[in-house]
């Protein structure tokens, strides 16, 4: 048996040890990045250059902007959406029309972004009434899918007399326009996160729904919100798709629901929600793009980079877990 | 009420939803064939199989189609072994890792939604190692004659799928084990203080869907002699599909082998019979989507219509 003392050293002593290991959890990943970053500044030759770090963002943008938004989801308490792929494909696909349609590409942007606003709100609606997220999304994914396939025939939908490449080829200080999109996006989203309070609201809805509910946050408003957020980077990371490949068939991107939300489990979201940012899911994409594209330039096989990224996977996963148990024990 | 009465009101939008798939496949398209519906339970009717029994004990199994093209690389790369052999083996790979998988989860405490995700992609790596990510095919094709043998409705791989479904049914409803799956599936909390072990409960419901999970994916390799380093991708959809549409609870603690058997049955006329009259795969899942909409509103305005009329009652009570 412990004296008073005892017991309030010890007590001190674990506030320091749970300062210790959230601060571990809080950068843990950026460190990881970092620690990757020089290691293969010094083993891979043609690393550390321009050229390569604009192709890692590059290739974090699309999956990056998504994985923000999705991170409202989660953070509202709705674990994830597993529509990601054809939403996105959809709204690429209404992209390619309008443009070929209109001849504008800003039109064409506006039009597929609204596209997946009103999919993604009404998938928002029927989440509010208290449906589960996961299955609504994946009902709604499929719905999409087929149609999707149905009306382009599950042919490859390209632009022939309009260019709708613009998006991607426009450069800022060397910069292609969709880095700065994933930059400002992330950006704008911690700001609604964490400064507003809608996102105070998406955070306590999933913190409690209970309590939120009692404390009159609406429940179906603030779910609403989260999958407006969610289209939001849909849109834009779809506009962004197209602009790049300038081509979209049913059938791409499979791999994309999954790196979404893996970027945000390892970035560190809990999936049972009130607890994340949009910056760590932003990083967890950074991470993936940053270890694949280390694994490129290393000339690993395509087979063993996915082993090593899926070990990777669980073990952060696992490792994060630990940690946040024992930094709210 | 009696037995049959229970059982007929439990699985009534089901029997419904099937009666109506049924019929208006048969008048769309008449010499719709019923072995090839049967023939679908290796793989989708085992894995969904698999998946319920998870979310009957209150978790997910999101990699079990990884598990699948997983065992289904193994059997094909142990083939020189003897594709019996290696079928074997892939099973009984599949069913460590599960039982490794579920051990994890418990001695970790983690949401199996977020270590299965992890997981899925691990698996999936693992499959491309083993194929060396390409397509793999048995050396000696003539092995997989036993697989495909043709007795009138049936193959041997659909006894087998149906003998799963059976025995996981008993196992459910009338073992020990079976029924503390229930427990922790719909009380955890009050299912841990009455003495249910909880961690061999995820073993055992996570040993189970690797084993289904394993057993499709090694079958439907071991029936056409190859496999892909990213085949049965879109299997964990269609399974999930299967298990919702046939009724069983996402709270969990709720559903049985019945409703996977439904489900299944519902899934595989709609997809079998598209295929039939030449539809396109993204046909099916159009309609598997709309499906899964229309069954998820119907439950929830069943539950919503319910629960406004036992308030009601209350109300009048107090008054």
């Amino acid at each position: 048996m412990s004296t008073v003392e005892n017991v309030s050293t010890n007590f001190q002593d674990r506030a320091g040890l749970r300062r210790g290991i959230n601060i571990i959890r809080n950068f843990a990943l950026p460190i990881l990045i970092v620690l990757v970053f020089v290691v293969a500044s010094f083993t891979v030759t043609d690393f550390f250059k321009f050229e390569t770090i604009r192709a890692i963002l590059l290739a974090t943008s699309i999956t990056g902007i998504i994985a923000v938004g999705m991170t409202a989801i989660t953070l509202s308490g709705n674990l994830f959406s597993l529509g990601v792929t054809a939403t996105t494909v959809f709204s690429g696909v209404i992209y390619v029309w309008v443009g070929q349609a209109t001849g504008s590409m800003y039109v064409a942007a506006l039009v597929a972004i609204v596209a997946a606003l009103v999919v993604g709100i009404i998938q928002g609606v029927i989440v509010g009434l208290g449906l589960n997220a996961v299955i609504v999304t994946l009902a709604a994914g499929s719905i999409i899918y087929g149609t999707i396939a149905i009306l382009t025939k599950g042919e490859a939908v390209q632009a022939q007399s309009v260019d709708l490449s613009g998006f991607a080829t426009f450069q800022i200080f060397g910069l292609p326009l969709p880095i700065i999109v994933f930059i400002l996006f992330t950006a704008l989203a911690w700001l609604l996160t964490e400064h507003t309070l809608i996102g105070r609201r998406v955070h306590l809805l999933g913190a409690n729904k209970n309590t939120a509910r009692n404390s009159g946050i609406s429940p179906m408003g603030t779910t609403i919100w989260a999958f407006v957020a969610f289209s939001l980077g849909i849109g834009i990371a779809a506009v962004l798709q197209v602009s790049q490949t300038s081509q979209i068939q049913a059938d791409n991107l499979s791999g994309l629901t999954m790196d979404v939300v893996a970027a945000v489990l390892i970035g560190g979201t809990a999936v049972t929600g009130g607890d994340g940012s949009p910056i760590r899911s932003a990083i967890g994409a950074l991470f993936i793009a940053t270890t694949t594209q280390v694994m490129v330039l290393a000339g690993v096989p395509e087979a063993t980079r996915y082993f090593v990224l899926g070990a990777v996977v669980v073990a952060l996963v696992v490792v994060l877990h630990i940690l946040r148990k024992a930094g709210s024990r | 009420m009696k037995p049959v009465g229970i059982w007929f009101r439990r699985y009534l939008l089901q029997f419904i939803l099937l009666v109506i798939v049924i019929a208006v496949i048969y008048a769309l398209y008449p010499n719709f064939r019923v072995d090839a519906t049967i023939e679908r339970i290796i793989p989708l009717g085992v894995i969904a199989a698999g998946l319920a029994v998870t979310m009957i004990a209150g978790e997910f199994d999101l990699s079990i189609a990884s598990m699948a093209a997983f065992s289904g690389a193994v059997a094909v790369f142990l083939s020189p072994l003897g594709l019996v052999v290696s079928v074997i083996i892939a099973i009984i790979v599949g069913i460590g890792l599960g039982i490794l998988q579920g051990w994890a989860i418990a001695k970790l405490g983690i949401n199996s939604l977020v270590f299965t995700v992890g997981t899925l992609i691990l698996l999936r790596g693992m499959t491309w190692l083993v194929t060396g990510g390409l397509a793999i095919r048995v050396g000696d094709i003539t092995q997989t004659d036993v697989f495909a043998l043709d007795l009138l409705f049936v193959t041997p791989l659909s006894i087998i799928g149906i003998l799963i479904l059976v025995g996981l049914g008993i196992f459910l409803s009338r073992t020990r084990w079976g029924r503390e799956l229930y427990a922790l599936g719909g009380a955890r909390q009050e299912a841990i203080a009455a003495g249910v072990r909880y961690k061999r409960g995820m073993i055992v419901a996570f040993g189970i869907s690797g084993g289904c999970g394993a057993v499709a994916g090694a079958l439907v390799s071991a029936r056409g002699g190859s496999a892909a380093p990213d085949a049965l991708g879109v299997m964990l959809i269609l399974a999930l599909g299967v298990v919702l549409v046939g009724g069983i609870s996402l709270a969990g603690g709720r559903g049985s082998m019945v409703n996977v058997a439904l489900g299944f049955a519902i899934i595989a006329v709609l997809s079998a019979g598209l295929a039939g009259m030449g539809a396109k795969a993204f046909v099916s899942e159009l309609y598997i989507g709309v499906l899964l909409l229309i069954v998820l509103m119907a439950e929830f305005f069943i539950r919503f219509i319910g629960e406004r009329s036992r308030r009601a009652k209350l109300r009048r009570l107090a008054a």
